[in-house]
């Protein structure tokens, strides 16, 4: 009798653990963590611009090091005509030259200039990287460098599109960009394919360090517009 | 008139060089521009310095134009930043474009050009000095320590993150040379601690931004730091003072038992510990009188009834090449030498053959001279081992058991060492290897014979040797119950032809096993000692009264020596029989294993001396008997 009563109350238990847990299931898209919960893998807006800021501000020191090591050691062997008549290739994006223009730019519009500029800088990298390996202009150090900068713009891109989606899902910005994000609009690399292929490698790296800049400004600008907190 | 014309003319052109050379004007030289800053980002202003002037006012202007454009600009303010700077304001300053600037220097003779200067403002921001830098003194339960903070500069905008700004500041005691850096990231707080107590700290303060040049340094800002006792050092004073109690404690406690730590610490040599051992004496120079202390007057048990002494006399043929006259007596000992005969019909058998013997006799003596012997190691014996003696070359020796024909030699003397060793009698068979040239004996002592010996354990195992010259021993260990444990050494009675037949006799029944030969004589002779040619030194013991030992064998001496005690040398102290007022003689064996020789240290006069490794001739050593029965066999060398 009593194993009777024993094996009764565990299929209870094991019914009632069962409903627990498709219970919680149903529930599950509530985010499990609240904001600010410790050990916690929830990440709020705050902490995804961190890592978005910090990672730009880490590939824009490598294009630093680059160009002044381009400049050091390669360019006096060269000729420096082609020098005041830069042309990057990404001179057609229209970016804000200045924090009031900056400051004037929406939410919406800034997140998708920022898109922009790493879209456009994909390719191109990648070619330079590919020429570097076969040239004998850099060394090894170089070379993994530009590797490195090609990566960390593709990484970059895709956490600002999340930093966007979750704006959006948040309400912060409307849902404007979602309609950016398709390759054809935002790769300028169809309308200016031989114009980025014509690029020298120093014209590449000089456009190359001053656009990461441009990408790290306006990502805390943004960031401080969006979530201000004691940083800003 | 043409003359006159020509003269002016050339005065004119000969004075006007020199009025023009004097007044020298010539365009400005070249300016060059020194440096653009921009505190804000948003704005910046670039300097120049001026070449030489040429001695005419010179004016300077700057243009500027910007990057893949060709309109050429000029600068907007001259004023604003001083002399011979340009500042651009917000609105001419546009961010992320490269501007070439040139600097022109102008006089009336001409006009000079700088070299053109690329800049972009985002690379060239050097922020003012951070502002409001405060320093307080706040209380910690470690101590004071200094807290400064401060404030960005007001131009730089960190608000909205156009700019963000990392610092550093400085420290330094007043009077002292070197600064303390410390980088404080992103912070405008930043701690001291480890402060001097009662000096006066200088605090600086300064910023840049992540991608520029360090601003300069802000105005010191002094503080004083009030008086006060570092935890730390207070610590060490207390543990200081602690523990310099403890040690004042600890000499204190040592001081009052200084003999009682000296003695743990420096534990004293033991003396000698003999009961009855007067060292006082001995530091009189009388050792006889010392040594007579240590002889126990009732030692051995005297008996007039050597009857119950004697544990059985060895018969001993001796043929016509032997010398020797083995002489089977109850190996007296200091405490083993009782003997009962046995009825078993063994003959030939010592007394330590006897199981019975030694088990009731043994045990009686021991008690008393524990004291006094030092060797327990000496202090087995085999009971009984008997040494089997051949008959001529080959002959084989049965077992004792048979009793006819039977060469039984009585063990030498063992060194009785009465201690408190509670080792049992061992009983084994020792049994010699032939020898070819000179003696052979074969030693075996049938374990059969001693039935009790198999219930103890065996401490010690027969050694024998197979060389020449060695000797065997045996160890009688000692029964628990007896307490007496003697051993003695079987030697090779080295006589080349030590032929020579011992028929052990019991004293109360007979081992009439033993038929003699009747070429040989018969007689009771007594194993003195073995001498250093490892010959059996027997005496017969008819000659009971005659007097001091003959050492040879074949002389008639005949001596039972008594044993009065073994001293420390493991020596057995025998006693003349007729010198019994006298110390007596003393009969001093040492050995050692293997080859050397003995050692027969004589005693004179109650003095032991200890002659060298060669031993001196027998005739010296005489050892006298009194009533006990003595195996004068070298004893064993200590363990």
């Amino acid at each position: 009798m009593s194993r009777n009563n024993i094996k009764q109350v565990w299929a209870l238990l094991m019914v009632l653990v069962c409903v627990e847990l498709r219970g919680s299931d149903r529930a599950s898209a509530a985010p499990i963590c609240v904001h600010g919960q410790a050990g916690c893998h929830f990440l709020s807006l705050a902490d995804l611009f961190d890592r978005v800021i910090q990672h730009s501000a880490r590939m824009h020191s490598i294009s630093s090091d680059l160009h002044s090591e381009f400049e050091q050691y390669v360019l006096p062997s060269r000729n420096h005509i082609g020098r005041i008549n830069r042309h990057c290739h990404t001179a057609t994006i229209l970016t804000p030259n200045g924090k009031e223009n900056a400051q004037r730019l929406a939410r919406e519009e800034l997140t998708e200039v920022i898109l922009k500029l790493l879209v456009a800088w994909k390719d191109p990298l990648w070619q330079f990287h590919q020429n570097m390996v076969h040239q004998d202009d850099f060394n090894n150090f170089s070379s993994n460098k530009a590797l490195e900068m090609s990566y960390m713009v593709h990484e970059l891109r895709k956490g600002v599109e999340k930093v966007a989606d979750k704006m959006q899902h948040l309400g912060m910005i409307s849902n404007s960009l979602s309609g950016l994000s398709s390759p054809e609009a935002l790769d300028p690399s169809s309308d200016t394919s031989g114009e980025s292929q014509a690029m020298s490698d120093h014209d590449l790296l000089y456009c190359f360090r001053r656009d990461s800049n441009k990408v790290q400004n306006y990502l805390k600008i943004l960031k401080c517009r969006i979530v201000p907190e004691n940083g800003c | 008139m043409m003359w006159r014309d020509v003269g002016v003319t050339l005065i004119l052109s000969l004075i006007l060089p020199v009025v023009a050379q004097g007044a020298r004007h010539t365009p400005p030289g070249k300016p060059k521009l020194t440096s653009c800053r921009s505190p804000d980002k948003e704005t910046f202003t670039c300097w120049w310095e001026a070449g030489s002037d040429g001695g005419r006012p010179t004016t300077y202007s700057l243009f500027y134009h910007k990057e893949n454009s060709e309109t050429v600009y000029e600068c907007p303010d001259y004023h604003t930043a001083g002399a011979n700077s340009c500042f651009f304001s917000k609105n001419e300053t546009s961010i992320w474009v490269n501007y070439n600037i040139t600097v022109v220097a102008t006089n009336a003779l001409g006009n000079n050009f700088s070299d053109p200067v690329d800049v972009d403002v985002v690379y060239i921001v050097q922020p003012h000095t951070p502002e409001n830098v405060t320093v307080g003194v706040l209380e910690d339960e470690d101590g004071p320590f200094l807290r400064v903070s401060w404030e960005p500069p007001s131009k730089a905008d960190t608000r909205s993150g156009w700019i963000t700004l990392i610092y550093e500041l400085r420290v330094k005691l007043e009077e002292a040379e070197e600064w303390e850096e410390h980088r404080a990231g992103q912070q405008k707080m930043f701690n001291i601690f480890s402060l001097h107590s009662g000096g006066v700290y200088m605090v600086q303060v300064r910023c840049k931004p992540d991608h520029g040049f360090w601003s300069e340094w802000s105005t010191a800002s002094y503080v004083i730091v009030p008086d006060y006792i570092p935890r730390e050092r207070s610590m060490w004073i207390l543990i200081a003072v602690f523990s310099a109690f403890i040690f004042l404690i600890l000499t204190w406690i040592i001081t009052l038992n200084r003999s009682s730590v000296k003695h743990c610490l420096l534990p004293p040599v033991p003396g000698p510990k003999i009961k009855g051992f007067d060292q006082q004496l001995l530091k009189k120079g009388k050792p006889e009188e010392v040594f007579n202390s240590l002889v126990v007057q009732s030692f051995p048990p005297r008996s007039t009834d050597y009857e119950d002494l004697l544990v059985e006399y060895l018969e001993v043929y001796v043929n016509e090449k032997q010398e020797l006259m083995p002489e089977g007596k109850d190996l007296q000992d200091v405490g083993c030498l009782k003997s009962k005969s046995q009825s078993d019909n063994d003959s030939g058998r010592g007394s330590c053959d006897s199981h019975t013997l030694l088990m009731e006799k043994c045990g009686g003596v021991e008690s008393k001279d524990e004291s006094s012997y030092e060797e327990p190691e000496l202090l087995q014996g085999q009971a009984g081992s008997w040494e089997r003696l051949e008959r001529g070359d080959s002959q084989v020796v049965d077992t004792p058991d048979s009793s006819d024909g039977r060469v039984k030699t009585w063990p030498l003397v063992f060194s009785p060492s009465i201690h408190g060793s509670s080792d049992n009698h061992h009983y084994g068979t020792l049994e010699m290897p032939k020898q070819h040239s000179t003696s052979e004996i074969t030693y075996s002592v049938p374990d059969h014979l001693f039935p009790t010996s198999t219930s103890f354990p065996h401490h010690h195992h027969p050694e024998y040797r197979d060389s020449l010259g060695e000797y065997s021993e045996y160890r009688c260990s000692r029964s628990p119950s007896t307490g007496v444990a003697y051993h003695w050494e079987a030697r090779h009675p080295t006589q080349a032809h030590s032929n020579f037949n011992i028929r052990n006799l019991e004293r109360q029944k007979e081992a009439t096993g033993l038929g003699l030969p009747p070429s040989r004589s018969m007689e009771y002779v007594e194993v003195q000692k073995v001498n250093q040619e490892n010959q059996l030194v027997l005496k017969p013991l008819s000659s009971h009264g005659r007097g001091p030992f003959q050492v040879q064998f074949g002389r008639a001496g005949v001596d039972y020596s008594k044993v009065n005690g073994v001293n420390n040398d493991n020596v057995l102290l025998l006693q003349r029989q007729r010198e019994m007022a006298e110390a007596g003689q003393y009969c001093n064996y040492r050995e050692k294993e293997g080859a050397e020789a003995e050692r027969y240290p004589t005693q004179q006069q109650g003095k032991t001396t200890k002659d060298g490794p060669v031993a001196t001739q027998l005739q010296e050593s005489t050892c006298l008997t009194t009533s006990g029965y003595v195996d004068t066999a070298p004893t064993m060398p200590t363990f």
